[in-house]
């Protein structure tokens, strides 16, 4: 009953109807909530791709020979090494690496078909520009995938029935186990579907922090937080009637967000929609929460926007928005549990891309829900502080 | 030149003054690199992995103890009864592995048994790693398993050049420093020349016989040692905790860091010289600096994925050429017949926003 008395009585409609009335009067303010969002979540969902594809490789053959060239062709069919030059020696293959016109290089020695007609094994040596981790690992995957599969085709061409013969018995002989893989929920491995996902978090929570602190600091600047104290409201009547518009406008920006998500990006929706609604609107109110706690400690706009440098990489950083969580290092690891955007990136993934639903979901929801009740809380509580 | 050297004593007494700005200076950047440099990093270990054995052999026992062993994957048991998405519905695992029946009897007979990966694929790079290092892992177990078993024709022997523990550290690290440096010398910059214009002490600038060459360059140069400080700073970093050293030749990391920084600050002093309020200047350069550094210059994600719509601006962002510029003196070692150009590229990016910022300046009076 007081519940209801609270949001439906007088005073806070009053406030409510100042806010929505101020709002609406500031049309940049309106715009600025709603139109970089968006165009920031096409243009970093775009560029930011981890796709490893097209790698550029150099070939030293020195064999020269139909089957060395088979080798070749098998590692440049796939989309995975494109064709990128004949060196002749591995110093100049070398420098073309160090230079960066090559990703990769393969020598095949000159004893290539010699070696394999006699029966014996050869190896064919990979070059990796290592200096980014991931692309390495990933083209070390693809480089032993390709020869993994050419060492089957080569059973064609009869070299293959000499090596079953060389090697062990037939009895002693033990079978294989062959691993194959199959991607589920994103059986094309697009790239823009996680990043998407998570840029869609990261910017509710930097977006809504930045203008709910900017909000709240305006009275400040403008000398006109007196005549809101002096009003007979209290403080949370105050704080709910400032968030009220600001959740409004980012949950328009919400709704903008997942059409772009969903018509733009292909990503499919799995899941009820609803839990992501219901997701987003935590998430927007707990970027509200860091707002306004940030502007109780500032004065001005200014130093508001200046405080949130030091917030944003923090959150950034420690969320999993773009990178994997479990990439972040252990000491760290706290930051991701109680991270925003971090649980509302779960969540939207979950639920979009895999569908799952409230059941497996809860503990991202009742982190969301107790990161914003604290950070309400405590603006509330500094807010009154500073009255007194 | 004594008028310069007067406006760098001014101007570094007033960020020594200022608290914020001196935090900004220093402690942000160090906070940056540790964080990012740390925190980014696209290859993840002990991925869990659930493991639903139907077989529950010898065999297969021991063919998912290779699975414990690699510092990859961390292996969860998981029960048979379930289908195996329900692990991947409720974010326990991040791969199914799915051994089938009879899997030791047919390896035994010397038949082949398939094992089947399931990988969620929503995050579709891990779901890349996962499929080479378990394609890895059984491979190696195939070798070891059946001792002289089966002698592979063609081996692919795989040499790691440059970072050859594969550590995403060392790839990063640099980059951050680079980010750091794009971002906060040229913040500090446009703060104090708009701050010049907002509290409209510019017009003691323009009553005085400064010029505007002068006046910029004793902004310039502020910030410029400025940059050299944090350099200098991150630098120990990068040697120390993330153990890089320089490969090869760091004249041209030496000269590239002189113009970049010399670059960086032109471009805040004009964007502080073209928005006279220190809010909105500060955004112009937190998108300048931070957004279009991060974003086109190859920092995490290459730039060959960027569409190509859109990949042709990656060649304007200052950024991109000294990113290559560190990674190639702390990792590759190519000097300079494999970055001239780039420390060339970022000269002249540098005069332009210098000559822009001096075409703002130039009248020294009111704008009518």
């Amino acid at each position: 009953m007081k519940l209801i008395q609270f949001l439906f009585g007088y005073r806070i409609r009053a406030l409510l109807k100042k806010e929505f009335a101020q709002i609406r009067r500031d049309r940049r303010l309106a715009m600025s909530l709603i139109l970089p969002p968006v165009l920031q979540l096409l243009l970093f969902s775009f560029v930011l791709n981890a796709t490893v594809s097209n790698l550029k490789l150099g070939i030293i053959d020195e064999s020269r020979t139909p089957e060395s060239r088979n080798l070749t062709s098998t590692l440049t069919e796939s989309k995975s090494f494109r064709m990128a030059g004949y060196y002749y020696s591995v110093d100049k293959m070398g420098d073309a690496i160090s230079k960066g016109e090559l990703d990769a290089g393969v020598v095949i020695p000159h004893d290539y078909t010699g070696e394999l007609e006699r029966g014996r094994p050869v190896t064919v040596q990979f070059l990796l520009n290592a200096m980014n981790a991931n692309t390495a690992a990933i083209a070390q995957g693809y480089a032993e995938g390709v020869i993994l599969t050419y060492n089957r085709t080569l059973g064609a061409q009869g070299i293959h029935a000499r090596f079953s013969q060389i090697a062990a018995p037939a009895l002693s002989r033990k079978g294989l186990a062959l691993m194959t893989s199959t991607y589920l929920y994103n059986p094309g491995l697009v790239g823009t579907w996680f990043v998407v996902t998570g840029i869609f978090g990261l910017l509710i929570i930097l977006n809504g922090s930045i203008v709910a602190a900017t909000s709240m600091v305006k009275e400040r600047e403008q000398g006109t937080i007196e005549q809101l104290l002096m009003c007979p409201a209290g403080t949370y009547e105050i704080i709910v009637a400032k968030i009220a518009p600001l959740f409004f406008l980012l949950f328009m920006m919400v709704l903008f967000a997942t059409a772009i998500i969903k018509f733009v990006f292909d990503v499919p929706f799995e899941g009820n929609i609803l839990i992501l609604f219901a997701g987003a609107a935590l998430c927007i109110l707990s970027g509200i929460g860091i707002g306004t706690v940030l502007a109780t400690f500032t004065h001005s706009a200014f130093q508001a926007q200046l405080t949130s440098f030091f917030v944003n990489p923090l959150l950034t950083t420690a969320s999993g928005a773009v990178t994997p969580a479990e990439a972040v290092p252990g000491w760290l690891q706290p930051l991701v549990r109680i991270n925003p955007i971090r649980h509302f990136s779960v969540i939207a993934r979950s639920s979009m891309i895999k569908g799952s639903g409230l059941e497996t979901l809860w503990p991202n929801f009742l982190v969301l829900s107790i990161f914003t009740v604290v950070m309400v809380s405590l603006s509330v509580w500094r807010f009154r502080k500073q009255l007194s | 030149m004594r008028r310069i050297f007067a406006q760098v004593r001014k101007e570094l007494t007033q960020i020594v003054r200022d608290r914020l700005a001196l935090s900004l200076a220093l402690i942000l950047p160090i906070m940056q690199l540790m964080l990012m440099g740390n925190a980014i990093s696209l290859s993840v270990e002990d991925l869990p992995v659930a493991v639903q054995d139907l077989d529950d052999s010898p065999s297969s026992h021991l063919f998912i103890d290779a699975f414990r062993q690699s510092i990859t994957f961390h292996v969860i048991p998981f029960s048979t009864k379930i289908s195996p998405d329900e692990a991947f519905i409720r974010n326990e695992a991040r791969a199914v592995l799915i051994i089938p029946n009879h899997f030791g009897r047919d390896i035994a007979r010397g038949t082949n048994s398939p094992v089947q990966m399931m990988i969620d694929g929503s995050d579709s790079n891990t779901a890349r790693l996962i499929a080479g290092f378990s394609a890895q892992v059984a491979n190696s177990w195939n070798t070891t398993n059946g001792a002289a078993a089966r002698v592979q024709p063609v081996k692919a022997a795989i040499r790691f050049w440059y970072n050859p523990g594969r550590s995403s550290k060392k790839f990063y690290g640099p980059g951050i420093f680079v980010l750091a440096l794009s971002l906060f010398p040229p913040l500090l910059a446009t703060l104090a020349t708009a701050k010049e214009g907002e509290q409209k002490t510019i017009l003691q600038v323009y009553v005085s016989s400064i010029s505007a060459h002068e006046f910029i360059l004793g902004k310039i140069f502020t910030f410029m040692i400025v940059a050299f400080c944090e350099c200098l700073l991150l630098l120990t970093i990068l040697f120390t905790y993330f153990g890089l050293s320089f490969a090869g030749d760091p004249t041209p990391f030496i000269v590239a860091t002189i113009l970049y920084a010399f670059c960086t600050s032109s471009f805040g002093t004009m964007i502080g010289a073209a928005i006279p309020n220190q809010a909105a200047a500060m955004q112009a350069v937190a998108l300048g600096g931070f957004l279009l550094v991060f974003m086109l210059s190859g920092l995490i994600f290459p730039i060959q994925n960027i569409p190509e719509s859109i990949r042709w601006l990656s060649n304007f962002i200052w950024g991109r050429y000294y990113i290559d510029i560190v990674r190639d003196a702390l990792l590759q070692g190519g000097g300079w017949p494999a970055v001239w150009w780039k420390v060339g590229i970022i000269a002249i990016i540098g005069s332009i926003f210098y000559t822009l910022a001096w075409r703002n300046m130039r009248r020294m009076q009111l704008k009518s």
